[in-house]
């Protein structure tokens, strides 16, 4: 490996120093930094070489070559791993300074996220810039930055992915820690990153909460560390691998530099666009990418983190760095070498451990102008590598000013599983380092900022500031306000790269010059400050990669849809990029990261993690997997306690890549439907957009359509240019495939699962079925409302809706269900509106009579008498209705109770609501105008109590109808007597006065005797 | 569209209006406000036109309720609160949400602190005129006729478009109550479509008021009279009743006040009215108990008997007991 290493290394070195002054510049600074290992500096710088070789080779290769190069490197020599990664990335960088930086701040990036987050974070952005760099970044970021390195050349980038892969299975057991997860990530993360750097970053940033976090120290740490370190290393290899591949890729694209950029923008927007990225990545390269990222960084986080822990960053990122450190040296070198040489790296490495801080210093320093170069060509991927080494270096760079950029990126590294704990434990003592980690991160990772939130990001633009204040090495808060306002004044991505450039350059400037600590910032006039302080660049740099990292996030996510476009991950990255500033948005990234790592891991290592995540979920895998990693490794479970939303952030990351990769399983539907239930809100949007994005790459399904549907709405206002506006709502909605024709009425609380609604054919049969059903009106209301719902869920307005409105509108009068006929009626009546048959007659006579009858309100009845024309007033069932009306305002009972006898359709159901008041009306009227009696007999008759014979038998059926006309007119306190022929007479005088309403016998207190709870027991079906 | 530049210029105005201590720009007040009735309801019709939801004048009657909210404290500014209160009007009655109304209405009418008298005298006509027509959704004559007949006697009588106005409200209203208007008056303003109902009154010819009331059904329902034009329907009863009553004194006073079921039939027979016995028992039971008819009337023998003293009371201005 080493050998292979070596010889791609020599390649990319070539190429690197060829490529980038800088990219010497970093190493010699690695190397005068890597003094620190010295051994390392060689072995980084040979490593380095190696690892440029590795770079190139898993570019070359594939990135999973390169990775797994990187892990044999970072496992080896994890210095050589790294260091071939860093000398990759170092060749790369120093191809193209600003690639290699480019690759380092991927890898930083990662770095930094995994601060944030912990390794997850690095290993998100790692694998997310290393699948990005790999995948699509190599390509594209890496076509940029390759054509700088000998990433282009990087033919060994691919090498790298294999080598990534073999990473991946020294990751493999790292894995299990945290590399894993980080793999996973960093698969995610490659994935992402290489789709975008920015995702990368973010999705390092995620990973690292969720993996790193959540193992978080030592474990996450390590594995994190070793992630880290092997992101760092590895990562650095990878990321160089990846950055390398990238680069390579870019090498081969010249891409890097953009990509950078975009990366740089998708750092600014990183996390969000992290996620992107990771989607992007995870879509397309993630895997391989990812998997030789997340490869190395086991690998290197494994035998980094050892080393790192030593290093001290944060005692796990220290070992992880110290690994890196040791390896660093290598690494450090490696880094150096990414950055623009194994010097830088190496320097970082040393300085990562004290000389981490310097060499993050000086890495920062080397990365500034990696930064620098890559933020200038790639703003936004220096940037978010920056902001980890700056993080690094912050918290690092404190002590050592110079060291940042490695060390920064160290220390992001380190600060990467520092931050996982942060992120998830920042109580660890790491959590200064992961604040620090969080600043740089901030700084330089957006995602981590936005992982760790906004705060993270002030932290980070604070530790900018204060490179050494920040931690030892963070930056000073006037950098990092510095940053910030220089970020403010970016307006679009374009700028916020120059500006993340001309911030690399100054912090880096300050660095060397070690102003950075002393410079005052607050007065240093803005981006016209190119040099005013290297540290202090950087940390402007750097904070002003936070800062334009926001910026940068929407403006690249913009970018990198452009760029991306092809890519779904776009989007998901501009969603994420909105995103992004939640740590949401993160966590997503981080676990993008995962995820893509995890699936990085498979493609490269084929480790079980990838194979489970992608197996288990192909698109989903992503998430999935970096979820499942999270849970089988502690690591990742810590991660995902440490935050939550960073790991649904990841696991959405991972969506988005997995869902470009395996995109459209049905369980990944699934999965995407549930997620983007539960995320609806603002993460939602985020996932849902995923969801969408990779529905759409793959197949989207209606219902991941309408939720992207709903999500890309109820986003609108936040993500506000997503361009969702002109859905076609048509292909949004639902087809029923439910065969069942019973179906209960439940009220939809959330998107109408398919399987449950009925299609039309099945509705009629239900409605049908309904007609038919001899059971009682609870149960058929029941059922009609389910069959309302159905065919309002299919937006079917057609006869149907009309006749099963019709039905249940008569059923509701039937039952003297008032307030469902309400609702039935108004929607006939829109229904009519539209011109469908139906028997609109009978329904405005019942409209009519309802009105007259119920409302009691002389200007509706006159508005809708006004309404009814000529052809409509001839209509039989309208003449009865107006001819009730007619008799109930002049009082006329006899008219009345004739009309009551005579209704056709269901007049009579709703005059039946009257009758009571109609005949109290009346006898009150008789008992005053009649004198001296009235026979009970004639007022049964006028009064409709004989309802039960018909006009001819009415001298028959007087009985029944008399009877009950004395009960009634007794109930009613009316004054009864017998005359001499026995004739039940009403004694009108005597109850005029006694006359009275009785309260219904079956009133409750609140109103409505059908809520009484036993009597709804038993009247309802079931 | 219309509305964009005059819903902006009062944003700007209204809250330097409701700065300023007195009222000095009270008349700009009145030009903006009625001018963002005006261009809402421009509005409206032309985004009706284009098929689109007319909604300006929905948000024109919101923001002046805004600026109504500023006018209806106390101070100076407070004598403008009835002509933006008039222009609510307007659009509420133009929206058909006259509901709305009522919040403005008792602002205005509960407030003790300013004499309604001190409102401007034309502000003060439009307001009776519309709470008078509420008045009539209501059936509450007594106080339509009041409110109707204020905006009558306080409008400038040059304007003769407002009159005929109140008089399409008021007519029906003092119908209602039994006090019928001369020809002239219907004459003069245009109001013909109530010549045969007041002829149907007079006469106690029901068929007559059944065939006005159809032949201007649509005007009526528009203008929401249909409903208590046909309540006079008890009125044109009592009138057939009482023309009998006269007819049957003039041949025996002594029987005068018995009057048959039959005779009755066959009078709205005579009427090409189709009743039979148990309706028309019906009607004169409801007019006994409207006491439109003193009296009482006997199942029995199916004989209305009139009181001897005033057994056809007159409303005197009073509304047919409910």
């Amino acid at each position: 490996m080493m050998m292979m290493n070596q010889g791609v290394n020599a390649q990319t070195i070539a190429s690197a120093d060829p490529n980038s002054l800088e990219g010497r510049y970093i190493v010699d600074a690695s190397q005068g930094k890597t003094s620190f290992i010295p051994s390392v500096n060689g072995s980084e710088t040979a490593s380095w070489t190696t690892h440029r070789v590795d770079n190139h080779s898993t570019e070359n290769g594939i990135l999973s070559n390169p990775s797994y190069h990187h892990d044999q490197q970072t496992q080896q020599p994890a210095r050589n791993a790294q260091d071939s990664l860093n000398t990759a990335s170092l060749s790369s960088s120093s191809t193209q300074g600003t690639t290699c930086a480019v690759q380092d701040y991927s890898s930083y990036a990662a770095y930094n996220p995994t601060d944030p987050y912990g390794y997850g974070n690095s290993g998100y952005s790692t694998s997310y810039y290393n699948n990005g760099y790999q995948q699509q970044t190599n390509n594209h970021s890496y076509s940029q930055q390759q054509p700088n390195h000998s990433y282009s050349q990087q033919q060994p980038s691919h090498s790298y992915s294999s080598t990534v892969g073999s990473y991946q299975n020294t990751g493999a057991p790292y894995q299990p820690l945290s590399s894993f997860q980080n793999t996973g990530s960093y698969t995610g993360t490659t994935s992402y990153s290489t789709t975008y750097y920015n995702p990368g970053d973010y999705q390092t940033a995620g990973g690292y909460p969720s993996s790193g976090y959540n193992n978080q120290t030592p474990l996450w740490n390590d594995p994190s560390y070793a992630n880290y370190t092997s992101q760092q290393y590895s990562t650095y290899a990878p990321d160089t691998t990846s950055a390398y591949s990238s680069s390579t890729a870019a090498s081969t694209s010249m891409n890097n530099e953009q990509h950078y950029k975009q990366w740089a923008d998708y750092y600014s927007q990183t996390e969000v666009i992290c996620a992107p990225g990771t989607e992007h990545l995870s879509a397309a390269s993630k895997t391989n990418q990812g998997s030789a990222m997340s490869g190395v960084y086991p690998t290197s986080s494994t035998q980094p983190t050892s080393s790192f822990t030593p290093a001290s960053w944060r005692t796990e990122s220290a070992s992880s760095d110290l690994p890196s450190l040791q390896t660093s040296a290598t690494i450090s070198t490696a880094h150096d070498g990414w950055k623009q040489g194994v010097p830088s790296f190496q320097n970082h490495h040393a300085s990562p451990m004290q000389p981490h801080f310097q060499y993050s210093l000086d890495s920062k320093a080397s990365y500034d102008n990696f930064q620098d170069q890559q933020q200038q060509t790639a703003p936004q991927g220096p940037n978010s590598q920056f902001p980890a080494a700056h993080q690094v270096t912050q918290s690092y760079q404190s002590p050592l000013p110079n060291a940042p950029s490695l060390d920064t990126r160290r220390v992001n590294m380190m600060q990467i599983p520092t931050n996982p704990r942060i992120a998830s434990n920042l109580a660890l003592g790491l959590s200064k380092t992961d604040k620090d980690g969080f600043t740089t991160d901030a700084a330089a990772k957006p995602a981590y900022i936005s992982v760790s939130m906004p705060k993270p990001n002030n932290k980070v633009l604070s530790n900018d500031t204060t490179i050494s204040m920040l931690k030892p090495g963070k930056f000073p808060n006037s950098l990092c306000r510095y940053v910030e306002r220089a970020f403010n004044l970016c307006k679009d991505e374009t700028q916020r790269v120059a500006c993340q450039a001309i911030m690399k350059e100054i912090i880096t400037k300050a660095t060397a010059n070690g102003t950075l600590n002393t410079l005052d910032w607050d007065v240093e006039p803005l981006f016209s400050i190119p040099n005013s302080e290297a540290v202090n660049v950087e940390s402007s740099q750097y904070s002003s990669p936070v800062s334009s990292l926001p910026k940068y996030k929407r403006s690249p996510s913009r970018r990198s849809k452009s760029r991306w476009e092809p890519l779904p991950e776009e989007k998901s990255v501009d969603k994420s990029v909105s995103i992004s500033n939640d740590i949401v948005q993160y966590g997503g990234w981080a676990r993008k990261a995962p995820s893509a790592n995890s699936e990085s891991k498979e493609n490269a290592v084929n480790n079980v993690k990838f194979s489970l995540l992608e197996q288990k979920l192909p698109s989903k895998n992503n998430q999935r997997p970096a979820k499942r990693q999270h849970l089988a490794d502690g690591l990742n479970a810590a991660n995902n306690d440490a935050s939550s939303d960073s790991d649904k952030e990841q696991s959405l990351t991972a969506y988005y890549s997995s869902a470009k990769s395996i995109a459209n399983t049905p369980e990944e539907k699934k999965r995407r439907e549930s997620r983007s239930k539960r995320f609806e809100k603002g993460q939602g949007y985020r996932t849902e957009v995923n969801y969408f994005k990779p529905k759409n790459a793959g197949a989207g399904n209606l219902y991941s359509r309408r939720a992207r549907a709903l999500m890309l709405s109820k986003s609108l206002d936040d993500s506000g240019s997503k361009a969702v506006e002109d859905f076609d709502w048509d292909a949004l909605t639902v087809k029923g495939t439910c065969q069942e024709i019973e179906k209960r009425y439940l009220r939809l609380t959330s998107a109408p699962d398919p399987s449950t609604v009925r299609p039309e054919e099945v509705l009629e049969k239900a409605l049908l079925m309904v007609h038919n059903s001899q059971k009682n009106y609870l149960y058929r209301c029941d059922q009609l409302k389910s069959i309302r719902q159905d065919l309002t869920v299919q937006r079917i307005q057609n006869q149907l809706t009309v006749k099963v409105y019709e039905t249940h509108a008569r059923l509701a009068l039937e039952a003297g269900d008032l307030p469902e006929y309400n609702q039935c009626q108004s929607q006939l009546k829109t229904l009519y509106a539209e011109g469908i048959e139906g028997c609109h007659m009978e329904f405005a006579a019942y409209n009519l009579l309802c009105v007259i009858l119920h409302s009691n309100n002389n200007r509706d009845l006159v508005s809708s008498m006004s309404r009814l024309n000529e052809g409509t007033k001839k209509d039989k069932a309208v003449k009865h209705a107006l001819a009730v009306r007619a008799a109930v305002t002049s009082g006329n009972y006899v008219m009345f109770f004739r009309l009551y006898k005579e209704a056709p359709n269901l007049n009579t159901c709703l005059m039946d609501l009257y009758v009571e008041k109609m005949r109290y009306r009346a006898v009150t009227c008789m008992s005053r105008s009649y004198r001296p009696t009235i026979p009970v007999s004639y007022i049964a008759q006028v009064l409709g109590f004989s309802s039960t014979s018909d006009g001819n038998d009415e001298k028959d059926s007087d009985g029944s109808g008399l009877e009950e006309c004395v009960e009634w007119m007794k109930a009613h306190g009316a004054c009864l007597t017998t005359d001499n022929s026995g004739e039940m007479q009403l004694d009108t005088k005597a109850s005029s006065s006694s006359l009275y309403m009785p309260e219904p016998e079956d009133a409750v207190a609140h109103g409505d005797a059908n809520l009484a709870v036993n009597d709804f027991l038993t009247r309802t079906p079931l | 569209m219309l509305t964009t530049p005059s819903k902006k210029q009062p944003m700007l105005f209204f809250p330097e209006f409701r700065n300023w201590e007195s009222a000095w720009a009270l008349e700009a007040l009145y030009v903006v406000a009625y001018e963002i009735r005006i261009l809402a309801e421009r509005a409206d019709r032309e985004l009706a036109f284009n098929g689109k939801s007319p909604e300006k004048l929905k948000g024109a009657g919101s923001f002046l309720m805004k600026v109504f909210g500023v006018l209806a404290g106390k101070g100076p500014k407070r004598v403008g609160a009835l002509y933006v209160t008039c222009q609510l009007f307007k659009i509420y009655f133009k929206l058909g949400t006259v509901n709305l109304c009522r919040s403005v209405i008792r602002s205005i009418e509960t407030a003790r602190i300013f004499d309604f008298e001190e409102f401007p005298k034309r502000d003060k006509v439009t307001y009776m005129y519309y709470t008078g027509r509420l008045e009539v959704f209501n059936e509450n004559f007594p106080a339509a006729d009041h409110k109707l007949s204020y905006a009558l006697m306080h409008c400038h009588p040059h304007n003769e478009a407002n009159i005929r106005m109140i008089l399409k409200y008021l007519i029906p209203v003092k119908l209602s109550i039994g006090v019928l208007p001369k020809d002239w008056l219907l004459e003069k303003y245009g109001l013909v479509e109530y010549n045969n109902v007041i002829q149907a009154l007079k006469r106690g010819d029901l068929r007559l008021l059944r065939e006005a009331l159809e032949e201007h059904e649509d005007r009526f329902l528009r203008s929401g009279v249909f409903l208590v034009l046909e309540k006079l329907e008890l009125q044109v009863y009592q009138r057939l009743l009482k023309k009998i009553y006269i007819i049957q004194k003039q041949r025996d006073p002594s029987k005068a006040h018995q009057m048959k079921l039959e005779v009755i039939v066959k009078a709205l027979k005579w009427l090409e009215i189709d009743m039979d016995l148990d309706e028309v028992e019906c009607i004169v039971a409801i007019l006994i108990y409207k006491n439109l008819v003193k009296g009482y009337f006997a199942h029995k023998s199916k004989v209305v008997v009139l009181s001897k003293q005033d057994p056809f009371p007159k409303l005197n201005s009073k509304p047919v007991n409910s």
